[in-house]
């Protein structure tokens, strides 16, 4: 008998019925979206406003999102609060990410140290990235590494596995919006993850209908 | 234990608890034991029970101080949020042990 198995399998599928009402996928589809408000360059020039546009976007998501939470999901499936093995999960994914940042950020710093120290090599980077019109290409690469890596750890450590398939959406939004700057790549990418959200959403709404007040076991 | 005819030790299962035998409060002291606590709309909608059967099985296992409810209110709305006790995790623990020393002794 593999008791502890099934325990842990029992765990997994309460934790991940957290995630049945889709409201993730609505908000991280969201997010990525109002990235093409941020990331945008328009021919006259990047303004201010969009940071606090895409900021104001973002915000709207995240109150979405926990007034689904609060008011949608909750007194439909009911609290749970998970043991501590799960709480430490979470903070190894943050240490994680803000180590994967940290480190191309570091690695940044570290090249362009060398390229003050060392002007051979700061030439040679600079012809290298003029002479093929390769620094959009860069920092699309790195943007969108950036944000794809973190995702696909949120993914792992979160147990969430349509986590993967936002990330690999994420990644191409990051780097079709940077290297093309045409908004129109993630608002369509946002919507094919909005889309998704949309259906388990609703699919949710039916599967869980508000409780009698008598399951409050008042 | 009868090691020597190769025959399980069947009077381990005449000493199963049977509070925590019946199925649907096994499958509730099982979810209970690997989350820190639930209410009872989460334990409805991953067990499948109905609220009144629900209830029946979460007074005796209360009765049993296997069980702790604790009730608050979440906004305006009530909330009962249950937790196994030290002493009910240690039932879960002696019965899964049992069940396993029972199992594993069958022939197969």
């Amino acid at each position: 008998m593999s008791s502890q198995i099934n325990l842990k399998e029992i765990e997994r599928k309460a934790f991940r019925s957290t995630y049945q009402d889709g409201l993730w996928d609505l908000y991280l589809g969201l997010i990525v979206v109002c990235m093409f408000i941020f990331v945008y360059r328009p021919a006259e020039g990047h303004s201010p406003t969009n940071i606090v546009l895409a900021l104001l976007g973002v915000l709207l998501a995240r109150s979405l999102f926990w007034a689904g939470k609060k008011f949608i999901t909750l007194p439909r499936m009911g609290q749970v609060r998970f043991r501590a093995m799960r709480k430490q999960k979470e903070k190894t994914t943050l240490a994680i990410i803000l180590g994967v940042v940290v480190f191309i950020q570091v690695g940044m710093v570290g090249l362009t140290t060398l390229s003050w120290l060392n002007h051979e090599v700061a030439a040679k980077i600079n012809g290298f990235l003029k002479a093929g019109d390769l620094m959009l290409l860069v920092v699309a690469a790195i943007g969108s590494l950036m944000v794809g890596v973190s995702m696909i750890l949120i993914a792992y450590f979160s147990d969430f596995p349509r986590g993967y398939y936002i990330a690999v959406m994420m990644w191409l939004a990051v780097f079709l919006m940077i290297y093309l700057n045409q908004p129109v790549y993630p608002i369509i990418i946002g919507g094919l993850i909005i889309l998704p959200g949309l259906v388990l959403f609703v699919r949710f709404l039916k599967e869980y209908p508000l409780p009698r007040e008598e399951a409050s076991h008042e | 234990m009868s090691e020597s005819t190769g025959s399980p030790d069947l009077s381990a299962l005449a000493d199963l608890d049977r509070l925590v035998h019946e199925p649907a409060r096994l499958a509730v002291m099982a979810l209970l034991y690997v989350v820190e606590s639930a209410d009872f709309t989460f334990l409805m909608n991953q067990t499948g029970l109905t609220w009144g059967n629900l209830s029946a099985h979460m007074s005796k296992l209360e009765e049993a101080g296997y069980l702790k409810v604790e009730k608050s209110f979440k906004g305006r709305r009530p909330n009962t949020a249950l937790r196994l006790t030290p002493l009910g995790r240690e039932a879960f623990q002696e019965y899964a042990r049992r069940m396993k020393q029972v199992f594993q002794d069958f022939p197969t």
